[in-house]
């Protein structure tokens, strides 16, 4: 009897002091795991479900993937869009690899020029490019192939967007930055010491580059390919602007037509996991290629880093920039801006040609385009802030090893970067579109599709810069009696702030020219500017297209500006 | 398919001159006048379209702004099918944002009153609309409320009038390979009702003969436009006659051909989806869509107008001078997703 009333006053009295142990850490974690939980894992699990479901009645079939699978047509569209990632990132490859080596190895002239190209290329929206190229390369009319005729009297075009080769070219273009940017900053960290031992043994510039510090950065190239790849197959805009006039159907376009009348979204879901299972399969061949060879190049031993001399070739390298900045950046944007600017783009340029008609019809008698401008720019900037917010918690969690399996929640964060944008946003259809939640259309749907794609970015920067704050500084604040989160604001995160910030401003812009995360999810009134552009494309008027396409462009060189200004220059080049 | 006969063409084209830019400010009817009072309570309507042409869309619903200040129109403007799959996705998620469907396509419509999607409404001002298309609909689900004639055009620098294809048939010719440009019936529903009527006039090979002379596909129906405007195409396939003539209105080389064996009309309706968020809004504007006000608006851009009270837009021909071509309602409801897959098989895309 007085044993039971012991146990009694015991269990009574231990009660609190559990709740004590539970610390605000944990509860976060436990915020945290179920905020991953539906940005990441519940859209991709809904959508593995009813990929075996029967639409209206749930029972299990795989009739989708025979549906999805069963034509020679789909078929093909996989077949295009796996070669089309291949030949785009293969290409992005050969353009950036010697501008990536001629910045950071050599004493090629005009660095800041091709830093700014870079930079350029990266911002202007995948589908802004490919409509400037249908002006510049359609066989019949684009500049490139009329003065082309004019100064040869061929009868044949010289170049010709609508082809396979054409449009990789043109995705290659707007893609390569990714590839620049991982080479060149594997490449700031090779010390000149390896080189100097290939040059010693009779190696020449050109043997060591190629036997020596290419090799070393084979991981970042192969990082870069497979980023490429992944961003190409998950592209809408442009196989819709330039493959259907090619008349090449990808896996996006064939997933636009799953949602035709009536809406097949378990058929589109069938279609789309074997995407799925491509990316992993890419990533796992990445480790193997990788596993057993090293590749460290620091040390921690110092080492200088000298300029490789390149006597007359440093032209030939500075040509080679001056060429890609030609075509992917300077060539499209002029022919965007006299085609915005002019009553008819055909006529070409004439002074009687110029008008601003364009512009003030979007701003000011067009219905959406100002609900546009400002859907992308608060859409984008929500999910930045909460991609950064949710990805240091996360990162914090993660470096300071804080709980066990800290590493599932980097896992989870980490996992989008994977995921084709396009399947993600059907992931998010057929999770949070229909009841009970019913939020399709909503801003907050789009908010959180971008958020969720968008996460691995912000998570690589903030794990990146909170590594480099020592805890002892966090510490101190402990000692001195401050709480665990108390001590994250006041300390850590104002030595962030910088990092943090350049974080949020790359993710704002990605998300601002999101397209395919966002033509499956958006309503009548939250149409954001890439979807009224898809739309605008789609009526003939390239003039008014190319003034959107302006004033997008406008805004994004506000947002690159203030973040110059805030953060450094080399913000968005920066990986960290 | 049917022909329109003389009369009812006649009646079609039996427009007056007597109106004046007065009818857009026109008193508001007594229906009007009630359901603008309940739908600006309503604040909003949301129209999805694809009927106008983007420019023109824009005008309407600028034109409804003006007219009942207090209601907002959205103009939601894509092709047809766009349009119709955007509907899909909202019932397929349960969610009502559309009040207005509007499509070139009026399979759309059948389809959706057969699927019991659409609320019947009745608006008065149909009554002044042309005799031949004041009712589109029996039991009243929809009502028509765009008259697209579409037609062939030549870019004129390219090819002399002398030498432009006449008919439907003369684009069949090898030597137009690689100078036509087309819309495609996956995105355009007047690409899908033209396909159906080029099958139903010259059978099945019609279209595998026409992609033998590989013309370039875009999506909407205007897309040929861009194409002649640039110069990288030279005859446009099945384009309405107003985005034809505003486009040369601004100075492009551009001329309507009316092909012999007559015109395709997609004479295309509008419905009011039953889920709609703000009904009385709705209702306020299949008022504006049937009466004048719209028929101004969009006839200083070249779109044809719907009332015999509303002169036709410069520069068109008279529709008595023409024979009007479409299939069915019932077969446009059936064909064109048939033709569709058709289309895909043959084109690749």
């Amino acid at each position: 009897m007085s044993a039971s009333t012991d146990t009694a006053t015991l269990a009574g009295s231990q009660r609190p002091s559990r709740l004590r142990l539970l610390e605000p850490i944990t509860i976060l974690w436990v915020a945290l795991i179920a905020a991953l939980l539906v940005l990441v894992a519940l859209p991709l699990l809904k959508m593995f479900v009813i990929s075996f479901e029967e639409q209206d009645t749930g029972v299990f079939t795989i009739q989708n993937y025979l549906t999805a699978y069963g034509r020679q047509r789909y078929l093909d569209a996989v077949r295009n869009s796996l070669l089309l990632g291949t030949l785009s990132a293969a290409i992005s490859v050969v353009l950036a690899v010697p501008m990536a080596w001629a910045v950071s190895r050599t004493d090629m002239p005009g660095k800041g020029f091709t830093w700014a190209i870079v930079l350029a290329a990266f911002i202007m929206p995948p589908y802004l490019g490919a409509i400037g190229w249908v002006l510049l390369a359609g066989p019949n009319s684009g500049w490139i192939n009329v003065v082309w005729r004019s100064l040869t009297g061929a009868t044949d075009p010289l170049v010709n967007v609508y082809t396979f080769t054409g449009m990789a070219f043109v995705i290659a273009l707007h893609s390569f930055p990714l590839v620049f940017i991982f080479v060149k900053s594997a490449l700031d960290l090779i010390s000149s010491e390896m080189e100097d031992a290939a040059n010693i043994l009779g190696g020449g510039t050109w043997v060591t580059m190629r036997k020596v510090t290419l090799p070393l950065v084979w991981p970042s190239i192969l990082g870069g390919f497979i980023l490429i790849f992944l961003e190409t197959i998950a592209l809408f805009g442009t196989p819709a602007i330039i493959g259907i006039p090619a008349r090449i159907n990808v896996v996006t376009t064939q997933l636009w037509q799953f949602f035709e009348d009536p809406v097949r979204v378990e058929v589109a879901s069938a279609f789309a996991m074997p995407l799925l299972l491509v990316t992993i399969g890419l990533i796992a061949v990445q480790k193997l290629l990788l596993a057993r060879k090293g590749f460290v190049s620091q040390t921690g031993k110092g080492g200088e880093r000298r300029q490789v001399k390149l006597g007359p070739w440093r032209w030939v390298l500075f040509g080679w920039c001056v060429l890609v900045a030609l075509l992917s950046v300077v060539k499209p944007l002029m022919v965007l801006l006299q085609a915005s600017f002019a009553k008819a783009w055909g006529r070409g340029f004439s002074f009687d040609n110029l008008t601003l008609r364009n512009y003030q019809f979007l701003l000011f008698e067009h219905d959406m385009a100002p609900q546009a401008v400002w859907n992308t720019v608060w859409f984008s900037a929500t999910s930045a802030t909460i991609a950064v917010v949710l990805a240091l918690l996360v990162a914090y969690i993660v470096v300071r090893r804080l709980i066990r399996f800290a590493d599932a929640l980097g896992f989870l964060a980490m996992a989008p970067f994977v995921i084709p944008g396009i399947v993600m946003a059907i992931g998010f259809y057929a999770a949070y579109a229909g009841p009970p939640l019913s939020l399709y259309g909503s801003a907050l749907l789009i908010i959180l599709a971008f958020a969720s794609r968008f996460l691995p970015i912000a998570y690589a920067s903030s794990q990146a810069a909170i590594r480099a704050v020592h805890p002892e500084m966090e510490e101190a604040a402990r000692i001195l009696g401050s709480g665990r989160l108390h001590a994250i604001r006041k300390v850590t995160a104002p030595l962030l702030k910088t990092s943090l910030l350049g974080g949020w401003l790359v993710v704002f812009i990605v998300a601002s020219r999101e397209l395919s995360a966002a033509i499956f999810l958006v309503g009548p009134r939250t149409r954001t500017m890439s979807v009224l552009l898809y739309d605008l494309t789609e009526q003939g008027n390239f003039e008014v297209v190319s003034a959107f396409g302006g004033i997008l462009l406008v805004i994004t060189m506000a947002i690159v500006g203030i973040g110059m200004k805030l953060v450094g220059r080399d913000f968005m080049l920066r990986r960290e | 398919m049917f022909l329109l006969g003389r009369r009812q063409a006649l009646a079609l084209a039996a427009w007056s001159a007597t109106s004046s830019q007065a009818w857009a400010n026109a008193p508001l009817t007594p229906r009007e006048q009630e359901l603008y009072e309940a739908a600006k309570r309503e604040g909003e309507i949301t129209w999805y379209s694809g009927q106008y042409s983007a420019d023109s869309s824009e005008a309407a619903g600028r034109a409804f702004n003006a007219r009942y200040p207090g209601v907002r129109c959205n103009v939601v403007r894509s092709t047809s099918q766009v349009a119709f799959q955007r509907l899909s996705q909202d019932a397929r998620a349960g969610v009502g944002q559309c009040d207005v469907l509007s499509s070139t396509n009026s399979g759309h419509l059948l389809q959706l009153k057969r699927q019991n999607r659409l609320t019947q409404y009745r608006p008065v001002n149909a009554d002044g609309m042309l005799p031949a298309i004041r009712v589109s609909d029996p039991d009243n689900y929809f009502q028509t409320t765009f008259l697209g004639i579409f037609v062939m055009a030549h870019n004129t620098n390219l090819v002399p009038e002398a030498d432009a294809p006449r008919s439907w048939t003369d684009i069949l010719e090898p030597k137009w390979k690689d100078k036509l440009a087309v819309g495609h019936p996956g995105y355009s529903g007047a690409i899908g009702i033209w396909a159906l009527q080029m099958r139903n006039m010259y059978g099945p090979d019609y279209l595998r003969r026409f992609e033998a002379n590989k013309p370039q596909v875009g999506r909407s129906s205007v897309d040929p436009v861009t194409m002649l405007n640039s110069g990288e195409r030279a005859i446009a396939v099945a384009t309405a006659t107003g985005t034809i003539l505003l486009s040369a209105s601004r100075g492009n080389p551009l001329k309507p051909i009316y092909p012999s064996e007559g015109v395709l009309a997609a004479i295309s309706p509008s419905g009011i989806i039953r889920n709609a968020p703000h009904p009385n809004a709705a209702k306020l504007f299949m008022e504006f869509q049937t009466g004048p006000a719209m028929s101004m608006a969009v006839r200083e851009l070249f779109a044809d107008s719907l009332r015999p009270d509303v002169p036709p837009p410069q520069g068109s021909r008279p529709l008595d001078q023409v024979t009007l071509l479409s299939p069915s309602m019932e077969e446009a409801e059936r064909g064109v997703p048939e033709i569709r897959e058709q289309w895909r098989e043959i084109f690749g895309i």
